[in-house]
């Protein structure tokens, strides 16, 4: 069963369009990747189905998602569902956290937003939340820039699941982090996927970060999806050409990367 | 841009400006303890005494004493100049943030008029209000309000429209915060340095512009001793009594002075000199 469904969507800026009739679905706990190089319109499906596009945007065509249309969705319920049943993780984790407010203070605003708990179970949930990325507790009371890269997008997986979302959108949480970070994040989202049951919407322009744990491959490509599927027949019989050129692209790399996932992920 | 305090070595501003709040601290203890003369006591028996114990800084024209005058002209002066600017930065801080935040019409609509009001020099809308509705230090306050709030407006905006595309406030957004709560617990902090610097400075400017229209007789009216009604008072015995002038320019002096160093200080302290030379 189908978690979202993406029918038609077209994203156009003063007219021209960005994103060009779009359709597919995500199912319930399934992890799904939108993989294309960058101007192929995936960042701006990402920040579409949860009312972010810019002013100058405009998203037409339809989400479904549990009986509403999240595109014509007022304000007042979209705010309800982010976070709560819908959350993100960006790629600049620097810029993800407010500078002058600690980790703690990040959890205490999501949770007083959604939840009404006492201060003590605030903080015990968002130190068990650190605790389930592999952090320690202590990282609740330190600044942002106290931390490095890697940590920050731990913290920033944790906050966008700590309120038990049904669908996680990652848009390209890996680009910024050296190779080996990349990998153990890659690692930490498969785990806490399976722990959770959410579905995932990962989005990148790198099919190495996706073929070890996607379900199923979207390849965008200038606004339109030129080739969807299981990632198996995506990877192994792809029928448009520039999906064979991404796979060709990631492929003549792999020889110069010695890692293998299974020992860097400790 | 992080808005941390630094806690550097005292430097020669640090210094200094710890020297004029003793300075003032003193003043308002000699106020407080020894002002014995009223302001607006007039003894011709005694005008245009020269310095004596008496009299510290003389007497004026009408025999009142300088000092005293000059002193709770500091009321006046800086206590109007200072309420100006809190009235302009309370209306300017939020209509900036608003109109940064929420762009769009409702920008454009603020930032109209902040245009239409910048375009008046702050000296001629003084001029003009107080022609319309009569000369009087709240009509120069209220002149005043309606030119400086752009400013702050001005600046909040732009620094607003910055940060709002960060990406912590997107994350704000998608874990489900309130515009209001994002402006007052995500995007306020950020302005409050670039606000006090700008207002630091903006305390001095304001305080030239009041005495400047008293002098020209738009401000405080006699016989209230604002200093610059002060300079215009004494203005026919320039020749005779220099020191009648000299007195309460030198407190406008001292006081703009500090003003200015208190913004350079806080300056340093939040290093915004980028945003505000651009």
């Amino acid at each position: 069963m189908s978690l979202l469904t993406i029918n038609n969507l077209s994203v156009s800026a003063n007219g021209a369009a960005i994103v060009k009739k779009i359709s597919f679905s995500i199912g319930k706990g399934e992890w799904v990747a939108v993989v294309g190089q960058s101007g192929s319109g995936k960042s701006v499906t990402a920040s579409a189905l949860g009312q972010l596009l810019g002013p100058n945007l405009k998203a037409e065509g339809e989400v479904q998602y549990k009986g509403d249309n999240l595109l014509a969705l007022p304000l007042k319920k979209m705010r309800k569902l982010r976070g709560t049943s819908l959350s993100y993780v960006f790629q600049d984790y620097q810029g993800s956290f407010t500078p002058f407010l600690t980790i703690g203070r990040h959890f205490d605003e999501y949770q007083k937003a959604h939840l009404s708990l006492s201060r003590s179970a605030r903080k015990q949930q968002a130190q068990e939340a650190l605790v389930s990325v592999g952090l320690k507790p202590e990282m609740y009371s330190r600044y942002p820039f106290q931390l490095s890269g890697g940590q920050l997008q731990r913290v920033s997986i944790a906050l966008a699941l700590l309120l038990r979302p049904d669908l996680l959108i990652a848009d390209e949480p890996t680009t910024a982090l050296d190779s080996i970070s990349s990998f153990k994040i890659l690692e930490l989202l498969s785990s806490l996927q399976k722990q959770t049951g959410c579905s995932i919407l990962f989005i990148t322009h790198d099919l190495r970060h996706v073929k070890n744990y996607a379900d199923r491959i979207v390849v965008m490509k200038e606004g339109e999806i030129v080739e969807q599927g299981e990632k198996a027949q995506i990877m192994g019989k792809p029928k448009h050409p520039y999906t064979q050129l991404l796979i060709d692209a990631a492929s003549s790399l792999k020889a110069s990367f010695p890692l293998r996932s299974k020992e860097v992920a400790k | 841009m992080e808005v941390t305090a630094k806690f550097s070595k005292p430097t020669y501003k640090t210094i200094s400006l710890f020297i004029v709040i003793g300075l003032i601290a003193t003043v308002a203890a000699y106020t407080f303890l020894f002002l014995k003369h009223d302001p607006s006591f007039v003894n011709l028996n005694e005008r245009l005494l020269p310095v004596s114990l008496e009299h510290p800084l003389g007497t004026d024209h009408l025999g009142r004493d300088v000092l005293t005058r000059i002193l709770l002209g500091s009321q006046l002066t800086v206590g109007y100049g200072f309420l100006a600017l809190i009235a302009a930065v309370a209306i300017g801080v939020p209509c900036g943030i608003f109109a940064g935040f929420k762009g769009g019409l409702l920008d454009r609509f603020f930032m109209r008029i902040a245009d239409a009001f910048q375009s008046f020099p702050d000296t001629i809308v003084a001029i003009v209000l107080s022609g319309l509705l009569g000369p009087g230090i709240e009509n120069l306050l209220i002149a005043i309000v309606l030119v400086k709030w752009v400013n702050y407006a001005r600046l909040v905006r732009s620094t607003v429209i910055v940060e709002r595309q960060k990406d912590y406030i997107s994350v704000a957004k998608v874990n489900g915060l309130s515009s209001w709560r994002i402006m007052s617990k995500h995007l306020y902090p950020h302005i409050i340095g670039h606000v006090l610097v700008l207002a630091s400075l903006d305390l001095g400017k304001i305080i030239l512009l009041i005495s400047a229209l008293s002098y020209i007789g738009l401000g405080a009216q006699p016989p209230a001793p604002e200093w610059g009604a002060m300079l215009n008072d004494a203005r026919p015995y320039f020749q005779s009594v220099p020191s009648l002038m000299v007195f309460p320019g030198l407190a406008i002096v001292l006081v703009v002075l500090l003003t200015n160093l208190l913004g350079d200080y806080l300056r340093d302290k939040f290093d915004v000199k980028k945003e505000l030379s651009s």
